[in-house]
């Protein structure tokens, strides 16, 4: 499998970035669940689903690279590192699954449709084509992106139907994790498209933790 | 002429109707008061009682409705439900 190539000044501040992207999904997930409890809707239930595995996405490749940037410190074993790569290439997979898992509930919970064997056959199929392609790291990119630009689109009818704030701030969030995930399928080649994408998706969920904030705020 | 009302605002309307007054309402009056065909009421209320937001007393007089307590925390919290629905596109 083929990894992205990360500067080695950006070693660690990767890991943070990813622990941040982390918390925000995870609270965007568990207030999606609050405010199906409280609604009983069923597409805040998919929302909460999809932003709880991109949290757990996250958070793996969090650890992941944080104990890279471990084990590439100078006073750590060789052991220690052999140990870390076997764990990577663990942590690589359950990243990608999840994340995936995330953004096909997402695209699904788009549709407006309630049907779950459509849900999994639609998630079967994209996994099989990930797990099964020779080159997995591009595949998952390229995949997420394409999924990115079916729910940015979705996002763009739903600012333009409401024209408000709020629905504005969540299509250029998607429009930013799109860019960002973008920029990743190019970092498999160059170091500086891995930081950009992790600046872009920065941008992204810094505008997705405001818009939450601001409707707790209303309340 | 007034906008279309989505289902979150249906539901409010409905809550809100029962909770004028709760538990001595009869269906006919949260029908007429609610704005609603008689086959939309029927689905409306049976989905609210399934999900648990409205419970159904059976009297010798006919059938009254009250609120549970996820009918009256709907009704507290439906202008943040609303917000967060509408910006992340999750209107049905």
């Amino acid at each position: 499998m083929n990894y992205a190539i990360v500067p080695n000044w950006f070693a660690g501040y990767n890991a943070i970035l990813e622990l941040m992207f982390f918390v925000i999904a995870l609270l965007v997930g568990v207030y999606s669940i609050r405010i199906y409890r409280l609604s009983g809707q069923r597409q805040s239930k998919l929302l909460g689903i999809s932003f709880l595995f991109i949290s757990a996405a996250y958070f793996i490749q969090s650890i992941l690279n944080f104990a890279a940037s471990y084990s590439m410190a100078d006073w750590c074993s060789m052991q220690s590192m052999a140990v870390t790569h076997s764990l990577s290439n663990f942590g690589i997979y359950a990243h990608m699954i999840l994340f995936i898992t995330g953004i096909v509930t997402l695209a699904y919970m788009t549709l407006k449709i309630n049907d779950l064997k459509a849900y999994a056959l639609f998630l079967a199929a994209i996994l099989a084509v990930l797990l099964l392609s020779s080159n997995k790291l591009y595949f998952f990119y390229a995949l997420s992106s394409i999924l990115l630009i079916y729910i940015s689109f979705y996002y763009l009818g739903n600012y333009l139907d409401s024209r408000k704030m709020s629905t504005l701030i969540v299509f250029t969030a998607f429009l930013f994790l799109l860019f960002g995930k973008i920029h990743f399928i190019f970092s498999i080649d160059h170091g500086t498209f891995y930081v950009a994408g992790h600046l872009l998706e920065f941008v992204a969920y810094v505008l997705i933790l405001t818009n939450l904030i601001s409707v707790i705020r209303r309340k | 002429m007034s906008k279309k009302r989505d289902k979150l605002q249906i539901i409010y309307d409905i809550l809100s109707v029962v909770k004028g007054r709760n538990g001595k309402i009869k269906p006919t009056n949260i029908l007429y008061k609610s704005n609603l065909s008689n086959q939309m009421f029927s689905e409306y209320m049976n989905e609210l009682m399934q999900k648990g937001f409205v419970v159904e007393n059976k009297l010798k007089s006919g059938k009254t409705y009250s609120l549970t307590q996820k009918g009256f925390d709907y009704l507290d919290k439906y202008q943040m439900i609303v917000d967060f629905t509408s910006s992340f596109g999750l209107s049905d």
